[in-house]
């Protein structure tokens, strides 16, 4: 008997999760206030979806405006502290110690200053998805082969050549991967400081459905969360494969492509 | 650059941190009220520190980091190295761990608090769930880490299994497992405090998150003060062993 492929598991295995989602509490195996059915909390995200709809505008845009902030400064930091080896010895080895204090600490100094509408958000997530964009970018501009300056430079490429043609391309993969870090942490860091602190987004419907013990509207808005990060996934995919073709140009590294994971900081 | 030179840029850069934060709302260039000047935060977290309910919370706090990490590191390291060395298996749940992996952990967290309340064990099971899926993909990583050139030259010696275990497997992973700890430790303490912030009777993130929410920023400040040095101070010295390993590894 041949096993079946493992794609075919995986899709038993979660529709066998959607199925366990709608039976186990019709059949009374779990109380409905721990796990409402499927269907019931899809129902109420139906019924409600001008509300739903309303708090993932909030969201999107405070997601949108600190993933600005915290992969266009975190590239760019990341750039220019790895790239220049007098900054890359004084600086990393003190940002990578930073990097070991849980951030969410500082939420509370965010709502102090800030308040608690979309700035203390946009404040926090940009600091939370600050860190490890431009970590993975300090890293990620290391690996450019320095065989392709030195060719470059031997054939007389001029500075403003050289960014163009050999450091900018080699550096796209380094800067696709930064983006996914910090996209997938910026929504990470509103959601969680919605939950936290908030009067409005998908984070704030998750905790104050939570404290009037409406479940399936809990789980209305985790399923909209869910939905959130599948869709930033795949988006970020599509576009890596679009620019597939520049990534040869930087050495890819099969442990540089395990290290990018491993410093996403999930919450 | 110098070893001493670099040490000293370094001090400066802290010291001109701080000067500015001492001297900016001294001067009124910005508002004491949002900014405590330094020394007056030091004042507070000296007296903090003496208070008889921070101790506690410390201790509930350290306790639910602790429990949560050894819990959290053999069961993921477990099913990480089942991962990398069952094929099928890992073909099955690799892509699943990934997606797992990249979604917010925290909105889990009012089935937790329904399941589990909201007091130590609902802690230590956040932290336990926010942490074990970096375990699991480190550790099936360190396994894949190790040559196989390295396993078959030992093996056509006649090595036994143990041999293999002792002498490649563990040097080879080593580097990596501490990494491991390291890591797992941020994402464990994280998972605490955000458990701790968003619905708790004790614990230290109760305390900042009730002094931010009563505007006391003295106190918040020194607490934040105590939390980040006790993260820096674990990271740093695991980081140490992670450097004296990496001689074994060529």
């Amino acid at each position: 008997m041949t096993r079946p492929s493992p794609r075919t598991v995986r899709r038993l295995i979660g529709l066998m999760l959607l199925v366990a989602w709608e039976a186990t509490p019709r059949l009374g195996l779990l109380p409905e206030l721990f796990l409402p059915p499927l269907s019931k909390t899809l129902a109420v995200l139906w019924s409600d979806r001008s509300l739903y709809g309303a708090a993932l505008l909030v969201t999107l845009y405070e997601v949108a405006v600190a993933m600005l902030i915290a992969c266009g400064v975190g590239i760019l930091a990341g750039a220019i502290v790895g790239g220049v080896a007098t900054l890359r010895n004084l600086l990393l080895p003190v940002f990578s110690s930073l990097y070991a204090v849980p951030i969410v600490i500082l939420y509370p100094i965010f709502t102090a200053w800030f308040g608690i509408g979309s700035e203390s958000k946009i404040a926090f997530a940009g600091v939370y998805g600050f860190f490890p964009v431009m970590l993975s970018t300090a890293a990620g501009i290391r690996t450019i082969d320095e065989q392709y300056l030195l060719a470059a430079r031997s054939m007389g490429a001029t500075l403003p050549q050289l960014i163009a043609r050999v450091i900018i391309p080699a550096s796209i993969p380094t800067v696709l991967a930064g983006l996914r870090l910090g996209g997938a942490l910026t929504i990470i860091g509103v959601v969680v400081s919605e939950m936290l602190t908030s009067a409005s987004g998908i984070g704030y419907l998750v905790t104050m459905n939570r404290t009037i013990l409406d479940s399936p509207r809990v789980f209305a808005a985790i399923i909209v969360v869910l939905v959130m990060s599948v869709a930033f996934d795949i988006l970020v995919r599509t576009i890596e494969r679009r620019t597939l073709v520049w990534q040869t140009a930087g050495r890819r590294t099969s442990s540089a492509d395990a290290a990018v994971p491993a410093r996403l900081a999930t919450a | 650059m110098s070893r001493a030179a670099v040490i000293l840029i370094r001090i400066a850069i802290l010291a001109v941190f701080l000067g500015a934060w001492e001297v900016l709302p001294r001067a009124g260039i910005v508002n004491p009220m949002l900014l405590p000047p330094f020394s007056t935060v030091l004042l507070t977290l000296g007296e903090i520190l003496g208070r008889a309910d921070f101790r506690e919370a410390m201790a509930v706090t350290t306790a639910e980091v602790l429990i949560a990490f050894v819990i959290a590191v053999p069961l993921g390291g477990a099913i990480g190295v089942l991962a990398a060395e069952n094929e099928y298996f890992g073909a099955i749940f690799k892509p699943m761990l990934f997606y797992v992996f990249s979604i917010p952990k925290s909105i889990f967290l009012p089935m937790f608090i329904l399941v589990f309340g909201i007091g130590f064990q609902q802690k230590v099971a956040y932290a336990t769930f926010s942490t074990i899926f970096i375990v699991i993909m480190s550790a099936s990583a360190a396994v894949e880490s190790v040559k196989s050139d390295y396993v078959l030259v030992a093996q056509s010696y006649g090595a036994t299994r143990a041999q293999i275990l002792r002498r490649i497997y563990i040097p080879s992973m080593m580097p990596i497992l501490l990494e491991t700890l390291r890591i797992s430790m941020i994402f464990n303490f994280t998972g605490v405090m955000i458990a701790e912030m968003y619905a708790s009777r004790t614990g230290v993130g109760h305390m900042i998150a009730n002094w931010g929410e009563n505007f006391m920023l003295p106190q918040l400040f020194a607490g934040v003060i105590v939390l980040a040095v006790a993260a820096m101070a674990f990271n740093e010295l695991v980081r140490t062993l992670e450097a004296r390993c990496s001689t074994w590894r060529s």
